[in-house]
């Protein structure tokens, strides 16, 4: 741990419980401390970029990016406070407009720091425009889940994360790949800082292309299966194109080891079926006995069969980097057509989980399955009486386009064995979804389980 | 910090290795990417996918330097080249980096007492007394020096001295008389040997399991075995490691007493290495098995010294070895071998030369009751590699290169290990109606729910859930009813209550757990709440072989 006392121990841990990107609220924390710093500006306000380490019992502690602000208290800062020490206020500086703008402009200048064990390093992308980033109003955006962001004059967003892992995060590696080859429905890259050192290599912030007056691609969806559904279709069509043209952007540089499309191992198609089956018979072993399960009660041995007979795939296609976690929620819809955003996978998996090439299918599933639930939420959210068969409308439309643009060579060989490796890829979704509504959103169970009907009729087609 | 350097990839977290399951690999045996009758790195690297859904933490690969192959590669003749057949160092550095990106460790098995005779430092060392090489053995006129240390492979040698015509003199050896042993008195070698390590190191291995480590130094009138002088070294070797290697592992291969190896362990807060072998609490789980009764591992777990809070213990049921039976009494040892080695072609050395299926007779039962023994018990578990198939051994194979056969991927040609001509593999993979590929193969497992392959990632995964089982305590209950293995493990609020039957017929028990009355049982497995603890004895009843893992949970939660 770092000697200099930046801010009292107790009231950084006190503190940092607080927060809603704190990821271990329920376990005790055993120590809190600064496991780095790194000092951006000396004076008004002083700014330190820390790594601040939680520590559990044995062993074991999560790593959280703290930017230390520090103003005489006389100024009177109040906003994110973390206590007053030495004549001094110490506070969250991504609250402060000073603190974005530092980064900003070190960002600009690829500026890189040394520090003892290791170096804060500032980069700018190579794609984007050198007149991005000039002087900006600069406006911290409210705290998410994981991340902290600030919006540039409305042209650029900083997203900074606040756990940290250690290697390169996915969103960076995605966005940097897309950006070079200029793929155009992405937020662009324009630069990012990380750490490299002996606590660990990290990504942690990205700066990207501010995507201003765009709609959200799930709103988007519930107001307009209410006012235009047949319209939707239509842009439903669009975002499978694009998606189709994403996977085959992925997947077309055999050069860089990192996106080289590859053979799944041998064996991809059993390990994948054999998780399955397993989070099946898991969730089949407690499923409460409610009216929104019914129609699946006691027919558990019946997915694993459906399973088994779906997975009874020849060749799986190929293996690229994804988007990984795959929604409605992760677009949005501005002047330019569909714009894909958050490139990070499914949050609660792992760094290196989340970097692995899996078929473009699974993607194609999880948007799917997003059709279902934006369907149902538009009845259950907005009381829309949704057009009979729109879901299944709504599938064909964005298969479609998916088909028409991705990569043939990705996916498997033939009709058949790409829709039944999709079917293996909804089911995991979908049984995921049980688990998760079942704990969460007990009004939202009957989603997955008419996903699971549906597969399960899906016998004879 | 490079891309293969562990924490690129990896949170620190110095105790990695005490909630780590490790898996042993043979790499000549686990899969051929290139179609030579070999397995290679580039066929490991093909496998990672299925490590990582069987959710092994930790990769040990046995020995895959140059070697003339007399012991299985434990007869090193170049320590910064790799065998042939396995590719190159290069091949190496990619797998590693894969399998970080997997969240997989690996370490290496690594032989600092002795090198083989091929090795140019010993060619160099025999070639004249005057050779600069030639103190970095252990020569000798005479073969009546340190007559006290005993012999181990006492089926094909008969002295630790073998002459040496080109030399003229006698060299030191513990083990085969082709692996000379280096002499630690001399500064050369000591550095030499940090070289190695820092090699491997550099190229992002997550540590070592040192090979007979009690040898290195030989002291007139001892054993030869434990000298203070090798505990000096080993410290030597953990201060370079803590020093610039965090995170990485050193795993002792001492197969000594539980309070002989704790040494290993160094002083104090751990000083040397951070991982041993239990050796003698194995043979002991087959005697409790046999004779029905779980005295023998509480026994041997009430000998074993508590050890520095940052070390762990290493646990396994069967390896890459015989089942060695140098830690039992004679007497139990004759016993060892009429339950387990009835054929004497089973016998090596100190020990049986067989695998866990063909060991339990192939029942499936047992295998789970042992495997739920070994994960329930303070350390941790390390597999070999085919033992979650239930694959089988070959005792027509020479030395112990019957549990080295060809892991079993399909049932198809060469059981999937490999495209070329059957004749040209590097050991017939085995072909028998029990244990053969066609009825034992990862394909055919993977497919079949009930199999025990499902079975064991599932325990695999429900150990990790509770990390208790790698840092908790440990507090045998000792019922009246002798065939029942009953002990509680506590880590901060997670307290597991594990009951293992060893007999053959059903059993019922009483527990004395009053002092957690009000604590209400639930079976891990299927989460299955059971009757809370009242005043009474815990009454419970169980299955012939059957065991149950209880999380004791407050009554509120």
């Amino acid at each position: 741990m770092t000697e200099i006392a930046y801010v009292d121990e107790a009231a950084l841990q006190e503190w940092i419980v607080e927060q809603r990107w704190y990821g271990s609220k329920t376990r005790e924390v055993a120590q809190v401390g600064i496991a780095e710093a790194v000092t951006l500006r000396d004076e008004g306000p002083r700014l330190v970029l820390c790594l601040v380490e939680a520590r559990f019992g044995e062993g074991t502690h999560e790593t959280y990016q703290v930017p230390l602000g520090m103003r005489p208290a006389s100024e009177g800062w109040t906003d994110r406070v973390i206590c007053e020490q030495d004549g001094m206020t110490v506070y969250d500086a991504f609250a402060d407009g000073a603190c974005g703008r530092e980064l900003l402009h070190r960002m600009r200048s690829g500026s890189e720091e040394t520090v003892e064990d290791g170096v804060l390093r500032f980069a700018w992308a190579e794609s984007a425009g050198a007149g991005l980033g000039g002087t900006v109003d600069v406006r911290p955006v409210g705290v998410e889940q994981s991340n902290s962001s600030v919006v540039f004059g409305e042209a650029l967003i900083l997203k900074a994360f606040r756990r940290v892992e250690p290697g390169i995060n996915p969103e960076l590696e995605l966005l940097r790949f897309l950006s070079a080859r200029e793929f155009p429905n992405i937020a662009p890259l324009a630069g990012w800082y990380e750490y490299e050192g002996r606590l660990l290599d990290a990504t942690l912030g990205i700066l990207q292309e501010y995507v201003a007056d765009a709609r959200g691609g799930w709103e988007l969806a519930l107001d307009e299966i209410a006012t235009r559904p047949e319209g939707f279709l239509q842009r439903v069509r669009a975002l499978g194109e694009v998606t189709g043209d994403l996977h085959s952007a992925l997947g077309a540089d055999s050069s860089d080891a990192a996106f080289a499309p590859e053979e799944p191992s041998v064996e991809s198609i059993s390990l994948l079926t054999a998780d399955v089956d397993e989070q099946i018979e898991r969730i089949f072993l407690d499923l409460p006995e409610t009216e929104a399960v019914a129609p699946i009660a006691g027919r558990g041995q019946d997915v694993r069969e459906r399973l088994q007979a779906m997975s009874a795939i020849g060749a799986a296609g190929r293996v690229i980097r994804t988007h990984g976690d795959y929604h409605l929620g992760q677009t949005m819809l501005s002047d330019r057509g569909w714009v894909i955003l958050d490139f990070e996978g499914e949050p609660a998996r792992s760094l290196p989980e989340r970097r692995r090439k899996r078929s473009p299918l699974r993607d194609v599933a999880g948007m799917l399955r997003s059709f279902s639930y934006v369907t149902a939420g538009a009845r259950l959210l907005r009381g829309v009486d949704v057009p009979a068969e729109w879901e299944t409308r709504a599938r064909e439309a964005f298969l479609d386009g998916y088909f028409d643009r991705a990569d043939a060579a990705l996916l498997p060989p033939g009709e058949a064995p790409t829709q039944q490796l999709l079917s293996v890829f909804e089911l995991e979704k979908a049984v995921y979804e049980l688990r998760y509504e079942l704990n969460n959103r007990p009004d939202w169970v009957g989603i997955p389980v008419a996903g699971i009907m549906r597969l399960l009729d899906d016998e004879d087609g | 910090m490079s891309r293969n350097d562990p924490g690129h990839w990896f949170e620190a977290q110095p105790l990695w290795f005490k909630t780590a399951v490790f898996y042993e690999i043979h790499t000549r045996a686990f899969f051929d990417a290139n179609g030579d009758g070999s397995g290679d790195f580039r066929g490991l690297n093909e496998k990672l996918d299925y490590l990582q859904w069987l959710g092994i933490d930790c990769i040990w690969l046995l020995p895959f330097f140059r070697s003339p192959l007399r012991d299985g590669g434990y007869d090193i003749a170049d320590f910064f080249t790799i065998q042939n057949e396995y590719g190159t160092v290069d091949d190496v550095r990619d797998f590693i980096e894969a399998a970080h990106q997997r969240g997989i460790r690996v370490i290496a098995d690594l032989v600092m007492n002795h090198t083989s005779s091929d090795h140019a430092w010993f060619q160099e060392s025999r070639s004249s007394p005057d050779s600069p090489k030639r103190d970095w053995y252990v020569w000798s006129d005479s073969p009546h020096l340190y007559e006290d240390a005993r012999i181990i492979f006492v089926d094909t040698e008969t002295s630790n001295w073998t002459w040496d015509d080109q030399a003229g003199a006698y060299f030191w050896h513990r083990f085969f008389a082709h692996q000379p042993d280096l002499n630690y008195e001399n500064p050369e070698v000591q550095e030499a040997m940090l070289e190695v390590l820092r090699f491997w190191l550099d190229l992002g291995m997550d540590g070592f399991r040192l090979d007979a480590v009690p040898y290195l130094y030989e002291v007139e009138g001892t054993n030869c075995e434990n000298q203070p002088a090798t505990h000096e070294y080993l410290k030597r070797v953990r201060a370079e490691i803590d020093a610039n290697y965090p995170d990485r592992v050193l795993l002792a291969e001492a197969n000594q007493w539980p309070a002989d190896v704790v040494s290993y362990f160094g002083e104090g807060d751990g000083d040397e290495c951070h991982m041993a072998f239990h050796f003698p609490v194995m043979p002991r789980m087959f005697m409790a098995l046999r004779r029905e009764e779980a005295r023998p591992i509480y026994e041997i777990l009430r000998q074993t010294p508590d050890i520095p809070r940052n070390c762990q213990w290493g646990l396994f049921l069967r390896n890459h070895d015989e089942l060695t039976l140098e830690m039992v009494t004679d007497e139990e040892r004759d016993y060892m071998y009429g339950e387990y080695a009835k054929d004497p072609r089973m016998k090596l050395n100190l020990g049986i030369r067989r695998r866990l299926a063909p060991l339990l007779d192939g029942g499936r039962d047992e295998m789970e009751l042992m495997h739920a023994i070994l994960f329930s018990l303070p350390g941790s578990p390390v597999l070999y590699y085919g033992d979650e198939i239930a694959m089988g051994d070959n005792v027509y194979l020479g030395d112990r290169d019957g549990v080295r056969t060809p892991m079993q991927w399909t049932g198809d040609r060469n059981g999937g290990f490999s495209r070329a001509d059957f004749a040209q593999l590097y050991a017939p993979p085995l072909m028998d109606p029990v244990y053969g590929f066609q009825a034992v193969n990862v394909e055919a497992q993977l497919r079949t729910p009930t199999s025990l392959l499902r079975w064991l990632r599932r325990f695999i995964s429900l150990r990790k859930e509770h990390p208790v089982f790698g840092l908790g305590t440990y507090e045998p209950l000792e019922p009246s009813n002798v065939r029942i293995f009953a002990h509680l493990r506590n880590y901060e609020d997670d307290l597991m209550l594990c009951v293992h039957n060893l007999a053959r017929s059903a059993q019922a028990v009483e527990l004395d757990l009053s002092q957690y009355k009000g604590r209400v049982p639930v079976e891990v497995f299927g989460r299955s709440r059971f009757p809370a603890i009242g005043d009474l004895p815990y009454l419970l009843t169980l299955a012939p072989r059957g065991f149950y893992w209880f999380q004791l949970t407050q009554p509120d939660d």
